[in-house]
């Protein structure tokens, strides 16, 4: 059975002061899917990112997600849809004036009226689940860069979201942590159905863990497909980040 | 090694490494002041690093000064040159296009400023009767950051105002044996201009400075981002708090400043001019009428809303690294004492003219 799509975009056109960083892009994610964004440094792979979830707004072009389009949409409905998402930030970005656990009960004290001991308990399973039970009390500043990456990976899968995007979560992360986030991952997947979008550079990820993959070469879609159809495909951008060009 | 060989010749031997090139310039320079026709043999040298390499390119385009260097060093200086050379496309504007730009800029500003003060008084107001979207306890958190912890700065400080404005203005007072008149000027004086205007800027520097820090630290580190992501409202969740509590600790603090100052005048009149006590009493309830305190608890008000709306709106506009997080903290405090002590001059001209 065909997979249903959850988010679509069509003809996506955006940029900033009058500079064009991401040009007619359209492509769809079904559900249950890891995929991947790719692309040069500068490509708009974040900058396509922050505009699925509504962060920046594009100048022309349709993003619906879950079957709803996102533009133009009424403020309390797009809450809704936020919800039903997570996002793990590059930097981490954990409220720094908060410890762990609050950090991760964040959206939980404010979507839900749950009482603080049950808020807690789903906090530690989330920690047990990226494996950092003893940071609970911890401030964002006294954990490492893998460790900030890990709670708020915890705080983005809080409400159990639908769709999780990740803004290069591998970035400065030792290859061993970085394969144990893509066991994570695949985990997430299998587990909890959650659909995934990615952005990132590690070759190795990527070819464990895509199940499709976007290219972005300077904000234009050049490819979007799996990586077998990309090996054949034979385009020269994708050959040169891939090393195939070498074989 | 850098020698002369003759009274026009400089000569280099060896590796030509970064490290020589401070002790190669000073022998330039040497030999450009003593030599009409001066020389520089680098026949021997095989290879110079870039700033070598600068350089000799930089006295190369001195047509007096000969280089005598071997093939493969002049062609190393020539794709210098080449890599070098290149125009760096500076946009220029004339003076007409950059005062437009300063003047629409600013009015830009002050468009944004407008908008998000807006937005900061609905989501506020809205908070105070929902208070869903906001953290617990966060308003009581900020109310005492904001407010008990500036108490003794506050106290102290009116407490030498008020002290040293009574002294200042007894001694001229005592000349016309109008003693007792200490009183009304201190009183009117401290309720409708010192007490509300001292407060409010000691506040501004100290909390609306941290507001702007904290939230343009917050926009760098994509904390802003993450909160909208979670489906709260970083004007709900990190500045209604700030906004409802200074509204309420502003005004308190200005009452304790008032009274304070009023005590350091009191100091004065008795020890000073040797106004007895229930004279100075009995005359301060006697000026200290309700329409002045209204006043005062008016200007406080409008100043704790100022300090929020400036330190916010500083905070949210940062663009940058941790550079601009400073410079947003101190833009903030400038930008709040400028508009409050305006604030200030109007109301004070509404007041007393009864416009």
């Amino acid at each position: 059975m065909e997979k249903e799509n959850v988010i679509e975009i069509k003809n996506l056109t955006a940029g900033f002061d009058g500079r064009t960083v991401l040009e007619n892009i359209s492509l769809e994610i079904k559900r249950n899917e890891i995929f991947v964004i790719l692309g040069s440094s500068g490509g708009g792979k974040t900058t396509l990112l922050k505009h699925i979830i509504g962060l920046l707004k594009p100048e022309k072009g349709s993003i619906s997600v879950f079957g709803k389009e996102i533009l133009n949409m009424e403020i309390d409905e797009f809450e809704g849809i936020l919800k039903r998402i997570g996002m793990l930030f590059q930097g981490g970005a954990l409220l720094n004036s908060m410890a762990v656990w609050e950090n991760i009960a964040i959206p939980l004290e404010q979507h839900t009226q749950l009482e603080n001991e049950v808020i807690s308990n789903i906090v530690k399973q989330k920690l047990s689940l990226v494996n950092l039970e003893d940071a609970y009390y911890m401030l964002p500043s006294e954990l490492s860069g893998g460790m900030k990456k890990r709670v708020s990976l915890a705080r983005a899968i809080a409400m159990d979201p639908e769709i999780l995007f990740f803004d290069e979560p591998s970035a400065g992360l030792d290859p061993i942590t970085s394969s144990d986030l893509d066991e994570l991952i695949l985990d997430l997947k299998k587990k909890l159905g959650i659909t995934l979008v990615i952005v990132t550079h590690e070759l190795e990820s990527i070819k464990r863990i895509a199940d499709r993959i976007i290219y972005l070469q300077k904000g234009k879609n050049i490819f979007c497909g799996t990586i077998e159809e990309a090996k054949i495909s034979h385009i020269e951008e994708i050959d040169r980040f891939f090393g195939w060009d070498k074989d | 090694m850098i020698k002369k060989t003759d009274i026009n010749t400089l000569k280099v031997t060896g590796d030509f490494s970064n490290d020589r090139i401070n002790e190669f310039k000073k022998n330039y320079n040497d030999l450009k002041r003593t030599s009409a026709k001066p020389v520089i043999d680098l026949s021997e040298v095989q290879h110079a690093g870039t700033l070598a390499l600068a350089f000799l390119e930089y006295i190369s385009r001195n047509k007096k000064v000969e280089i005598r260097a071997a093939e493969s060093l002049r062609s190393e200086i020539e794709e210098f040159a080449k890599a070098s050379g290149y125009e760096n496309a500076e946009t220029k504007l004339s003076f007409t296009d950059r005062t437009v730009a300063t003047v629409s800029d600013f009015f830009n500003e002050l468009g944004d400023f407008v908008i998000l003060s807006a937005d900061i008084f609905y989501y506020s107001i809205r908070s105070i009767f929902n208070s869903s979207g906001r953290r617990k306890g966060s308003v009581f958190e900020q109310m005492f950051l904001m407010g008990n912890n500036a108490v003794p700065i506050v106290f102290l400080l009116s407490f030498l105002i008020g002290l040293v404005l009574s002294l200042q203005s007894a001694a001229q007072l005592k000349q016309f044996g109008a003693n007792i008149y200490l009183v009304d000027l201190i009183v009117i004086g401290m309720i409708l201009e010192m007490g509300p205007i001292l407060t409010s800027v000691i506040v501004a520097g100290r909390t609306g400075s941290a507001i702007a820090a904290e939230i343009s630290t917050m926009k760098i580190t994509e904390e802003l981002d993450a909160l909208r992501v979670m489906a709260l409202n970083p004007l709900k969740y990190v500045v209604a708090p700030k906004m409802l509590s200074l509204t309420v600790c502003l005004p308190i603090l200005t009452i304790l400043a008032n009274f304070v100052g009023i005590f350091g005048g009191f100091i004065v009149g008795v020890l000073y001019l040797d106004l007895s006590l229930d004279i100075f009493v009995n005359r301060t309830f006697d000026v200290m009428t309700l329409y002045y305190w209204w006043q005062s608890m008016l200007k406080s008000v409008l100043f704790s809303w100022l300090i929020v709306l400036i330190g916010a709106h500083f905070g949210f506009k940062v663009k940058g690294g941790s550079e601009a997080v400073g410079k947003a903290a101190t833009s903030s405090v400038v930008a709040s004492i400028f508009a409050i002590i305006m604030t200030d001059a109007v109301l004070s001209l509404i007041f007393y003219f009864e416009w």
